[in-house]
């Protein structure tokens, strides 16, 4: 056993040293990885239930189902079935939480958003040149949740 | 030297041993005691249901049916906070000229804009429309790419691909280096000025674990954005219905990122 004490000190004292390093650097690993390390992969686990906590913006079509069935109903069954509520009547989350609060109402500009014409639309979409089309209001001669009837 | 060797003796060895065996024992207790600390300090009030290994999220994206009303860019804006003037998505608008008469071209010049991702839709263009040959929108966003360039280049494990096929950003961990924003064939990242991280496109993790659809998926008007989960296939799934009525592309297939994101109407022109 003594004859490991021969070795020369300096040889001993780097062997020790180098003991001493690679048991910080285990123990600094341990202390600073987070727990949740490696749970899937080479990243922290717990950040995908960090990004998941925040809090959805738009309420959601089926949202306002349940309360707008009818509504939503009927709209399934004219040209504007794939539009979602939101998409024309804006975040609707604030009236979800408390139905007091009324949504905005809608401008013109909802409707010219997607249907003036430009070349670059695919041509299945009905398009009108605004500044021929009409002077009046849209609500005048179409009915947005039905657009193929007349008011 | 023998002064030196005299210092090592039995009892200093025996001392030293007990002290790596002490700090060896002492490794587990730490690890306890920070996993606890953490576990109070870091709530996560986020839907517990929610298993990453059982779900693989995918978009699919129908040029042909892109009005280019730019609906999606703001409701993302809106839904994920995202600084002006940076995008998680956006659109482009394709303009293919006609060929110079006697060229011999099957098509002329490409012009692609993209005012302010078209948030606010798009405006006539600067080609006059008597030029246009073919002209189109197509919708981008993060390609979720098998072998995604930016996961690998992260020098802190702080981007990564999530068991349910999303690419996603630990804030917490980001350094903001932005080697992952120089890797990202696609620019679907940027830096976020706000967080001073990397940003990009979650998928909008925090509906999808919910079970909402992402928000430019929700508020598409014409269902050019199909969102599914290839896992738990649905009834006439989407995805599956759009892969059987469409020929299906993806962005820049020949650099092997292995682009997830479906595509379908896509010209050769689009990059």
């Amino acid at each position: 056993m003594f004859r490991l004490f021969k070795m020369p000190p300096q040889i001993i004292r780097l062997v020790l040293l180098t003991i001493a390093i690679v048991y910080g650097f285990s123990v600094a690993k341990e202390l600073l990885t987070p727990p949740s390390f490696g749970q899937y992969g080479h990243y922290r686990g717990n950040a995908l239930q960090e990004i998941a906590a925040r809090e959805p913006y738009w309420a959601g079509r089926k949202t306002c189902e349940s309360c707008h069935g009818a509504i939503v109903k009927k709209l399934a069954g004219a040209e504007h079935k794939t539009l979602s509520c939101e998409t024309c009547h804006g975040p609707a989350q604030a009236h979800v939480d408390n139905p007091e609060v009324k949504l905005p109402k809608l401008s013109y500009s909802k409707c010219v958003r997607c249907h003036e014409a430009l070349p670059s639309r695919p041509k299945w979409l009905h398009q009108i040149n605004v500044k021929t089309h009409y002077a009046g209001l849209c609500t005048e001669c179409h009915v947005p949740h039905q657009p193929n009837e007349t008011p | 030297m023998s002064e030196n060797i005299k210092k090592i003796n039995r009892r200093g060895v025996l001392k030293n041993l007990a002290g790596i065996v002490g700090g060896i024992l002492a490794l587990p207790a730490g690890r306890v005691c920070k996993a606890t600390v953490r576990n109070a300090l870091v709530s996560s009030p986020a839907p517990d249901a929610y298993d990453p290994t059982k779900h693989k999220w995918l978009m699919a994206l129908d040029v042909d049916r892109c009005i280019g009303c730019g609906l999606c860019v703001e409701a993302c804006q809106k839904e994920n906070n995202v600084p002006q003037n940076n995008f998680r998505t956006w659109i482009e608008r394709y303009i293919i000229t006609k060929p110079k008469a006697g060229s011999g071209e099957s098509r002329g010049e490409t012009f692609v804009d993209s005012p302010n991702g078209g948030i606010n839709g798009f405006t006539q263009s600067l080609v006059p429309k008597e030029d246009i040959l073919k002209s189109f929108f197509v919708p981008k966003l993060c390609n979720l790419c098998e072998h995604s360039p930016c996961t690998q280049v992260c020098p802190v494990g702080a981007t990564f691909t999530a068991p349910d096929g999303v690419v996603l950003v630990d804030k917490n961990y980001c350094i903001g280096c932005g080697f992952c924003i120089q890797a990202c064939p696609y620019g679907s990242r940027f830096f976020n000025p706000e967080t001073r991280t990397a940003d990009k496109c979650t998928l909008c993790y925090h509906r999808i674990t919910r079970g909402l659809k992402p928000a430019c998926v929700e508020i598409c008007p014409s269902q050019a954005r199909v969102f599914g989960d290839l896992k738990n296939p649905v009834p006439d799934d989407p995805l599956q219905q759009f892969v059987a009525n469409n020929k299906i592309e993806a962005l820049k297939p020949n650099l092997g990122t292995g682009p997830r994101v479906l595509y379908a109407g896509m010209d050769e022109e689009v990059r």
